[in-house]
């Protein structure tokens, strides 16, 4: 689950890192106001759970009311790629000095955690990566180890957060590891971790993280009270929370085929083998969705999974593609016949069982006598043929539409 | 040995009384496994009867904790079913009870906890199996002998023969054991669907390396990570068998989590045509679909006179 940088500063400043002061406004009128309180100049930072808000031209400085109110409510409306922008935040404008990077996260290769740091912070880290590979710093901490006050000094030193107080530099790396591990994060981001201040005061100059991005393991959301305060977080399509509200693991996508299957494996490779149909027979046919019922799933989650999918309009087809392991093909088949009983939707379903009781599955699908009901030997014949019933059916409500 | 337990060994069954653990537990017994115990603290000193399909019946005792278990029973391997928020527990209990083999099908362990008891295995020098896997199933080596299921994979798909099979899905795991059912396999290992799992793809791949019996590997990957590449770097200089490649997630969009909490393109990595990109330059076969890649399969056997 990713966070909003507004969220992810919550967090930060619970566990005592410095921040600049910031005000979150859902308005432009809001924003006026906190801009006013903030005090000019100021940033007015679009909200989006992605990065690069700043090339997108989300993120701008105000040097006054009119300017803020004015930046707030041309950012509201935009999208950074295909997220849509959700607020705005008003943060003082500091004077930076120097800028760094760094980054805490699971590595998935060395099955323990990554820190990440460089000094030529502000950009893109993978950029300075390539070009300076020398100047970024990687650096493990073990599952097993006690990363302390000491450990994150010793860390600090090697990384050479050279300009910064060393001390200040630990602190935060050690806070850092502390948000990490207590709000069970995947990825703290400081980007840039900033030294600002007066130029000509030392007394001035400190480290002040300026943006953050938090992604939280979704698995461990049992022992934070199911992060209720973030849930309005990452879950911007109708569909995808219609879904999520009932217990089913589904990605909207933006084809006309709607592909439910059993094992996230299975359910990806319909959708490659839907695309890859699509493309054989010349047709501008896609996958609409990923939807995976799971192990043992019910006649009932079948049927909501039905529900779910065909209550996007763009669908044309639904590709059903379960191999019975636990599951049996046989309640998946009921769940089918029970959706498809009560709605009075044309849309072809195309079935294909394989594995437990996958031939009593069929038997119920053949019983139904549902003209809307196909099924297909094999999962590439099911694609197929939920490609071109779905190419079929565009062109029929072209021409209904007509 | 086929593939880190050997024929015939004794199993434990941690969550064996809960609802999941009934139900599997009866299908590795009926599968052929020698479950000789389930933990559960507060049914510690009872049986269970698991009744099998040709009428007779298997008692199993229950042991308070994994240490017990093994002390009574010498167990080679654990299999866990309990919840996701009490599996770190029962990861490090099987751990420290010195359970070499520790296969972990429950799904939804938060990062955290698989990360410290995987490294915790290994310090100890455990091996974990998942979380979040169909398990391991080894088809006997000898007549007479016994394989080992150790978590849900179906029973009675495939037969022993040449081929070893590592995963990181469980439909697609038995969607290849089922177009490859007349060629048989040595053992069929789920290696799991989570960001971090204990038992890599790599690992796997040494392991079948080592197995006389294995001639050729089928490896399925998905989109997430870079296992796939990591295995075939290592593959193009040590494998000594063919290998054909099938990786799932073509379609999957940037920052999408596909179903299993690993399956998820960041940052640009992890991609399916990353992985098919470097799979092939190292010369491992991907298929387009599952049912190409067991043709390719049935070709590199046949080629290198297999079958």
């Amino acid at each position: 689950m990713d966070l909003y940088e507004y969220q992810a500063r919550q967090l930060l400043q619970e566990h005592g890192i410095p921040q600049p002061r910031a005000i979150y406004a859902a308005t432009a009128e809001e924003a006026g106001e906190a801009a006013d309180t903030i005090g000019y100049p100021c940033m007015i930072k679009g909200q989006a759970t992605i990065g690069h808000r700043g090339q997108a031209g989300a993120v701008k400085r105000a040097d006054n009311r009119e300017e803020a109110v004015q930046l707030a409510e041309r950012i509201l409306p935009m999208s950074v790629s295909g997220h849509p922008i959700k607020g705005v935040l008003v943060t003082k404008a500091e004077n930076i000095l120097h800028e760094y990077y760094v980054s805490i996260s699971v590595d998935r290769a060395s099955r323990d955690y990554d820190v990440l740091a460089t000094a030529n912070g502000g950009t893109e880290v993978e950029a300075i990566a390539l070009q300076h590979p020398e100047s970024v710093k990687r650096l493990h901490i073990s599952p097993l180890e006690v990363f302390d006050r000491q450990a994150a000094k010793a860390m600090a030193g090697r990384i050479g957060f050279y300009h910064a107080d060393l001390d200040q530099a630990a602190d935060i790396l050690l806070h850092m590891w502390e948000t990490f591990q207590d709000c069970d994060a995947t990825l703290v981001e400081i980007n840039p971790l900033a030294k600002v201040g007066d130029p000509d005061d030392e007394s001035t100059k400190h480290l002040d993280a300026l943006d953050a991005k938090i992604s939280l393991d979704g698995n461990a959301a049992f022992r934070h009270d199911g992060w209720t305060r973030f849930s309005d977080s990452g879950q911007d399509d109708p569909y995808e929370r219609k879904a999520k509200d009932n217990g089913l693991h589904y990605v909207h996508l933006d084809g006309q085929v709607g592909v439910i299957g059993n094992g996230a494996g299975l359910v990806m490779s319909s959708l490659d083998a839907v695309s890859g149909a699509g493309q054989d027979q010349g047709k501008a046919v896609r996958p609409a969705n990923f939807l995976d019922i799971g192990g043992g799933a019910s006649a009932q989650v079948m049927e909501t999974s039905l529900d779910v999918v065909l209550s996007d309009p763009q669908v044309r087809s639904v590709m059903v593609n379960v191999y019975g392991g636990i599951t049996s093909c046989e309640q998946v088949a009921q769940g089918i016949v029970q959706a498809v009983a009560h709605r009075d939707d044309p849309r072809p379903i195309v079935v294909r069982f394989d594995g437990n009781a996958a031939q009593e599955g069929l038997r119920i699908i053949a019983d139904s006598h549902d003209a809307r009901l196909k099924v297909a030997d094999t999962m590439e014949e099911a694609a197929a043929q939920a490609v071109r019933l779905a190419a079929e059916e565009a062109s029929d409500f072209k021409e209904g539409a007509r | 040995m086929t593939l880190f337990i050997e024929d015939g060994a004794t199993v434990i069954v941690q969550g064996m009384t809960g609802h999941q653990g009934m139900v599997h537990t009866a299908r590795m017994i009926q599968a052929g496994t020698r479950i000789v115990g389930g933990v559960n603290p507060r049914k510690a000193g009872a049986r269970v009867e698991f009744t099998l399909a040709n009428g007779t019946s298997e008692s199993v005792p229950v042991f308070a904790d994994c240490t017990q278990a093994v002390t009574a029973t010498h167990a080679a391997a654990s299999v866990i079913f309990v919840p996701p928020r009490f599996a770190k527990d029962a990861m490090v209990e099987a751990i420290q009870a010195g359970i070499p083999l520790i296969v972990v099908i429950t799904e939804g362990i938060p990062v955290a906890d698989t990360a410290y008891c995987v490294a915790l295995a290994q310090d100890r020098g455990c091996r974990i199996v998942g979380p979040n896997c169909p398990g391991l199933m080894t088809l006997p080596s000898q007549p007479g002998s016994r394989g080992s299921n150790l978590g849900i994979i179906p029973d009675g798909i495939v037969g022993r023969g040449p081929v070893g099979l590592v995963s990181k899905s469980g439909t697609l795991t038995y969607q290849l054991m089922g177009e490859l059912a007349s060629i048989g396999f040595t053992a069929c290992l789920g290696i799991g669907g989570d960001p971090i799992v204990g038992t890599t793809i790599l690992e796997a791949l040494q392991a079948f390396n080592r197995d006389e019996e294995t001639k050729a590997c089928v490896l399925i990957g998905e989109i997430g990570g870079t296992a796939e590449q990591d295995a075939a770097r290592w593959a193009a200089t040590h494998m000594t068998k063919p290998i054909v490649a099938y990786i799932a997630g073509f379609t999957a969009p940037e920052g999408k989590q596909m179903g299993h909490a690993g399956a998820i393109i960041s940052g640009g990595k992890g991609t399916a045509q990353d992985k098919k990109e470097v799979l092939e330059s190292v010369g491992i076969p991907v298929g387009t679909t599952p049912g190409q890649t067991a043709e390719l399969t049935r070709n590199i056997l046949r080629e290198h006179a297999i079958i």
